[in-house]
């Protein structure tokens, strides 16, 4: 055949009011609910002793050091980096020195590693139930219902998936059921959420699955590393680092600047 | 070339890019073109724009945006506030709005057209 024949369907327009609006408000307060819920799960990070912050606290010192260094003149850079090297090479800001050299005991037995694998099992969890009831709120009440047509064309692998309890086989591939709107809104809502959250929330599963996704390996093998190794990187790093003072030749930069102003 | 490399940290070092700051820009931009990419889904459903025709009008309308950010959030140096002003103001999440843009377009095509 040429020229397909456009199909037309006649709906009620109450299909808007009982199935549009409600899918899409309760997708929007879904997502403020997520929000909240993981603002209220995000566990207090637990009370570290001292030597074990000391560790840390004077690691991120010699990170620190490395990306300022230029602010600082050479000599106390050199100053700096003469006592920070020194220090990481005898291992004066272990936490536990003893433990130097031996391997490290099964990540499983330590418990902060199991309290971090907790909160990332919470926010699976708050993101995998709503999904998880929505879809199947929408399926049981909403299925079989055509309630729209999409301004785009799609190739018919989509069918199955968009017109899911329509039984209907030869009905354009653009009219669609309940469960696309539920899939558009689910990618789309992410700009009204910024607007009615703020930039930085948690309300949208998608962007947070691909953050997740990005960040699990950091965030997972960070407490494992031996500290030792990592100060001995650390001192390694500070070593080779070529320091260069920004001040340094500020009068000419100054003078020649201020001559191009005053011309 | 290294020489030219050289220069370029240096004149990073002299001149810092901070992060926030960085990090406010682009912001500020992906809130404007998500809420605008909304709007045009809006207009281009009750339009009733189909299929190819409401893609093109999509990043035609981005680029009238990108034109409006460049003349009035810039006022014209886009250098000053980006450090690559081609790919953070012009091109600058241009897809992160489209499904926005899918999502109103569809809503207002159904109610209005079809």
């Amino acid at each position: 055949m040429g020229q397909p024949v456009v199909q037309t369907i006649h709906r009620d327009p109450a299909l808007f009011w009982w199935i549009l609006l409600p899918i899409t408000v309760v997708m929007i307060l879904t997502g403020i609910l997520r929000h909240y819920a993981m603002t209220l799960l995000q566990s207090t990070p637990k009370k570290a002793d001292l030597p074990k912050i000391r560790q840390q606290r004077s690691l991120t010192r010699g990170v620190n050091l490395r990306a300022n260094a230029n602010v600082i003149s050479s000599s106390s850079f050199a100053a700096r980096k003469a006592y920070m090297v020194q220090a990481y090479q005898e291992g004066k800001f272990l936490a536990e020195p003893e433990q130097r050299g031996k391997p490290r005991p099964n990540p499983m037995s330590d418990p902060a590693a199991m309290e971090g694998m907790m909160g990332m099992m919470k926010g699976n969890m708050a993101m995998m139930i709503p999904q998880t009831l929505i879809m199947g709120w929408i399926n049981a009440f909403f299925s079989g219902f055509v309630i729209m047509k999409l301004p785009f064309p799609l190739t018919p692998q989509f069918k199955s998936m968009l017109q899911s309890g329509v039984g209907t086989r030869d009905l354009d591939v653009r009219w669609v059921s309940s469960l696309s709107w539920y899939f558009l809104t689910l990618f789309g809502l992410q700009p009204v959420y910024n607007f009615i959250l703020g930039s930085n929330n948690a309300a949208n599963q998608v962007s947070q699955q691909m953050a997740m996704a990005n960040g699990s390996g950091g965030g997972m093998m960070g407490p494992e590393q031996d500290p030792d190794k990592l100060f001995l990187s650390e001192a390694e790093n500070l070593e080779v680092l070529e320091h260069r003072w920004i001040l340094e030749g500020i009068e000419d930069r100054l003078v020649a600047k201020l001559a191009a102003v005053s011309v | 070339m290294a020489a030219s490399a050289l220069n370029e940290e240096r004149q990073l070092a002299i001149n810092p890019i901070v992060a926030s700051s960085v990090q406010h820009n682009t912001q500020v931009i992906s809130n404007i073109r998500n809420l605008t990419a909304s709007l045009f889904g809006v207009a281009a459903g009750t339009l009733g724009l189909e299929s190819y025709a409401g893609f093109i009008f999509y990043i035609l309308a981005s680029l009238v945006v990108s034109v409006l950010l460049f003349a009035l959030k810039t006022d014209g140096k886009p250098g000053a506030y980006f450090y690559r002003p081609l790919g953070d103001l012009w091109l600058g999440d241009v897809f992160g709005g489209l499904s926005g843009f899918v999502l109103t377009w569809t809503l207002f095509y159904g109610l209005v057209r079809a």
